[in-house]
């Protein structure tokens, strides 16, 4: 691959950037009644019993392992990847970790969080799931179309 | 992949963690919540459903003898169980370092479950000689 990105890998390379940036952002948060204070949670607390590190984390694995093999790929000049990762062609990946990491952030919505708010972290992220999964559709169009 | 002979030890794997996943999936997850009960369906719920799709493939391709397409989605089955067990083997160690309280029964069945048909996959890839893991 030149450094000339293809629209779908621009999609997921974006995608990636903003999964990551939302991790680090108020995934959910509360205000407590007794204490009168508000609490908010990223994708990397583990705390409260809300499962988001190691699952949410997931995620965002998903879209950084597929914004990096893009940039790499792209921008990594004398570097060359394998053409397939056990058997797994990359188009095969793509579309694995992008389906997997909508998967979860459509499951982190549809869960009753008990009274604790979604904040902006888990809107980047579940734009951004949706939008590595499409991505990843696209990429496996566009090599179609070839 | 022969339907008249017997399940291969890698199908065997998948075929029992896919069960044990199953049926873990209702007893207590946390505290005494399963995995389909409130604050973790459908979070929890996606790595029984995982091993339930990988098993529930081998069984009717082995035992309801029922031909499925060559491909799904452009994987092979031996690339989708591959890519299915990988990720509830990802997810499952993810749990495994998530803060949730009281670990129970189906915890640790899932966990173990999800650890174990990612293992099934790789062997099953390595009996039918369809990928690099040999």
């Amino acid at each position: 691959m030149t450094a000339k990105v293809s629209p779908p890998n621009i999609v997921i390379l974006a995608a990636g950037v903003v999964m990551l940036v939302g991790s680090f952002l108020s995934f959910y948060g509360y205000h407590s009644i007794f204490s009168h204070q508000s609490f908010s949670f990223s994708a990397w607390s583990s705390a409260e019993h809300f499962g988001l590190f190691g699952i949410a984390t997931v995620a965002v694995l998903c879209g950084v392992v597929m914004a990096t093999q893009i940039a790499i790929a792209a921008f990594a000049k004398g570097v060359t990847l394998p053409s397939n990762v056990l058997g797994l062609s990359w188009d095969q990946i793509h579309l694995a970790l992008g389906f997997q990491a909508a998967i979860l952030m459509f499951a982190f919505l549809a869960r009753d969080s008990g009274g604790a708010s979604l904040g902006i972290g888990f809107w980047l992220m579940f734009l951004a799931g949706i939008a590595l999964l499409v991505g990843a559709i696209l990429r496996v169009t566009f090599a179609t179309a070839k | 992949m022969d339907a008249k002979s017997p399940p291969t030890p890698a199908e065997l794997t998948i075929l029992i963690a896919g069960a044990v996943m199953l049926v873990g999936s209702f007893f207590s997850f946390a505290g005494s919540t399963n995995a389909w009960g409130t604050f973790l369906f459908p979070l929890a719920t996606l790595l029984p459903l995982y091993g339930v799709l990988m098993a529930a493939q081998i069984a009717v391709t082995k035992f309801a003898e029922l031909r499925l397409p060559g491909r799904i989605a452009g994987f092979s089955w031996e690339q989708a169980h591959l890519v299915i067990g990988l990720l509830a083997g990802l997810m499952a160690l993810g749990w495994l370092f998530t803060d949730i309280a009281n670990k129970g029964i189906g915890y640790w069945l899932e966990v173990l479950g999800g650890i174990v048909i990612a293992s099934g996959a790789i062997a099953l890839q390595h009996e039918r000689n369809a990928g690099p893991i040999r």
